[in-house]
């Protein structure tokens, strides 16, 4: 089995360390890899699509220096590599123009204020991991433990 | 159900089960048998369907093929086999032969083809190939545009042409939004991916659905062609073809741009996996490439892409899924129907009572070379080859005065030419389609630049076809 990769994107670096911490039950299927800026995670996305890793969710900060997490989920979600990836955004700090864009532009999946409850967010990034597994047509019986059991019973009775 | 969708129904269905009821002396055809009554109402209900489309054109296929074993077939309905032996029934039609049309050579050539195609999009082979063949072309409007056309042809020539063009019109249109509004140039880039494709489908034996149907008449009459052999002939005439749409494309969109940037991101996936996709995508290649030296024809290869990628997974069991079966069904439909055609005898008969022996096969070949592309640009050029090639088949055989035009296949591949050549309405072919939808065609514009490239793309076919008979290909 091939890891599903999560990417988390952030500059404080303990916000990193807790979303990390929350999502840590993934790790059996999930490889989870930290980045503190926008500029890091794109170069981070661009070198393991071409390594062939399947990037499955992408959790976000909004406001960062240089490119905030807007810019850079809009980016992804135009990119024609990254089309079943899913994107979460979580910030404490977005305008409500900010949100829109995020909604319209990024079609972000998930809106999370900071602080966030653990379970709900853990229980989101499953739901996401098995749409992408469903999205990319990966053989969803290898990444079950990591999967959300209902979210698995509708896609396959509508596939 | 609008009325006119009732009559569609009506007149599809309707005709057929007429044909059925008819005296056999109705037909005007010497020693016609029920059974070949009955693969004419099949035919016709094929017609039909194929032009009307009151059904999905794949399923007419599946129509035809399940048709065809109830009441041609010797395990068909006990109904229509009572007769089996008595004068003028004609002869039963084995079950396992229709049957087979589903799993036929060329329909194994064509799925080997899907799986070169679905692992290289996978691995992304086909747009980083784009990235990189663009470059080389700048960026004046003008050599951009024949970069495009260069790059899809190249790829339209192994993948679908609708995908082929879905692939670069994605790379292409977000630019053409940067185009001044009353810019002409703009139609003449988004004509340029699907004449492009159009044409780059003739240019190998997987290309195109017709070309596979083409390859399944050769094998009838004893006669193939290879898959180099095809290229030999067929790469020069998509240069040639491309060229001078070009010129045509530049004629009359001229851009105002001066420099134009598409820019595609990524860069060649180096896993494992992704570079197996490069080096098996490569051997299949060269291995149809010199079927004389190692033996194994067009169809073996192809399973071998087949096998690598299932056994490495590259091709999982969900991508199975995406596999396009009804390309495949049609053009196994068609193959059952040609079939019946020519198993019953009907074929034969038919062609005797034409009495085409005192037409002047010159005519024969442009006639069928017109209805062939008259046809493509109304339905699908799938269906246009699947109707006329048997039927050019029986006339292939019987016609010897067709023997100093390079010989009895040359009218096979003038039919599948021009039905590669149907190009120039939106409802033509998908890639059309796909074009007109992003906005910036009028259908005046895709008229203008289809039946100039479709008329002289028959010359260039009838100069192809005479070079291959010349040369001892035909």
């Amino acid at each position: 089995m091939e890891k599903l990769t999560v990417i988390c994107v952030d500059d404080q670096p303990e916000v990193l360390n807790a979303v990390a911490r929350d999502i840590g039950p993934l790790a059996s299927h999930c490889e989870i890899e930290e980045c503190q800026s926008a500029q890091e995670c794109l170069e981070l996305l661009d070198e393991l699509d071409a390594e062939g890793t399947p990037i499955a969710l992408i959790i976000s900060d909004h406001v960062m220096p240089d490119k905030n997490g807007v810019q850079m989920l809009t980016e992804i979600a135009d990119d024609h590599r990254f089309k079943t990836t899913r994107l979460f955004l979580l910030t404490g700090l977005a305008t409500h123009q900010d949100t829109i864009m995020a909604i319209n532009k990024a079609g972000i999946d998930r809106y999370f204020e900071k602080a966030w409850d653990p379970d709900e967010l853990l229980d989101e990034c499953r739901r996401a991991l098995t749409r992408y597994v469903f999205a990319t047509g990966l053989d969803y019986l290898e990444y079950q433990p990591v999967l959300d059991a209902e979210t698995t019973y509708k896609l396959i009775s509508s596939s | 159900m609008t009325i006119k969708k009732a009559l569609r129904y009506l007149l599809a269905f309707g005709l057929p089960i007429l044909i059925l009821f008819l005296p056999l002396s109705a037909f005007g055809i010497d020693g016609m048998t029920i059974q070949e009554q009955r693969v004419v109402a099949i035919f016709v209900m094929a017609a039909l369907c194929w032009v009307l489309e009151p059904i999905p054109i794949y399923t007419t296929s599946v129509l035809v093929i399940v048709l065809e074993l109830l009441m041609l077939s010797d395990k068909g309905l006990l109904w229509f086999r009572q007769d089996a032996g008595a004068a003028g029934f004609g002869q039963l039609l084995n079950h396992k032969d229709i049957m087979a049309t589903f799993a036929s050579p060329i329909i194994m050539l064509f799925l080997g083809g899907f799986f070169l195609a679905m692992a290289a999009t996978k691995y992304r082979l086909d747009v980083n190939l784009a990235r990189v063949l663009l470059k080389p072309f700048g960026d004046k409007p003008a050599n951009v545009m024949l970069g495009l056309m260069v790059i899809t042809a190249i790829f339209s020539m192994f993948m679908s042409n609708t995908a082929t063009t879905a692939m670069m019109l994605a790379i292409l249109v977000p630019v053409l939004r940067l185009f001044p509004v009353d810019d002409r140039g703009k139609a003449g880039f988004a004509l340029s991916i699907p004449v492009a494709a159009n044409i780059g489908g003739t240019g190998t034996p997987i290309g195109t659905p017709p070309n596979a149907i083409a390859l399944k008449y050769f094998e009838a009459q004893n006669h193939t062609i290879g898959f180099a052999e095809w290229m030999v002939f067929g790469v020069p005439f998509v240069v040639v073809m491309l060229f001078i749409a070009w010129l045509l494309l530049r004629f009359f969109f001229p851009s105002s741009k001066s420099e134009m940037n598409l820019e595609i991101k990524g860069r060649f996936m180096k896993s494992p996996k992704a570079i197996l996709v490069y080096v098996t995508f490569i051997v299949t290649l060269l291995l149809w490439l010199t079927s004389g030296f190692h033996g194994m024809n067009s169809s073996t290869v192809a399973l071998i892409p087949v096998a690598v990628f299932s056994v490495t997974q590259i091709i999982g069991k969900e991508d199975l899924k995406q596999i396009s079966w009804d390309v495949l069904w049609l053009v196994a439909g068609g193959f059952a129907l040609g079939l019946a055609i020519s198993e019953t005898g009907l074929a034969v008969h038919a062609v005797d009572s034409m009495n085409l022996q005192a037409v002047n096969p010159a005519i024969i070949l442009v006639g069928a070379a017109l209805l062939s592309i008259t046809m493509a640009n109304f339905m699908s050029h799938t269906a246009t080859a699947n109707l006329l090639m048997p039927i050019a088949a029986a006339i292939a055989v019987s016609l010897e005065g067709l023997a100093m035009y390079g010989g009895a296949m040359t009218i096979l591949l003038c039919v599948t030419f021009a039905a590669s050549l149907g190009m120039s309405l939106p409802i033509s072919t998908p890639p059309n389609a796909l074009a007109h939808a992003a906005g910036h065609t009028k259908t005046s514009d895709m008229a203008k630049i289809g039946i100039l490239v479709g008329f002289i793309g028959i010359i260039l076919s009838f100069v192809r076809i005479y070079l291959m008979g010349q040369s001892g290909f035909l």
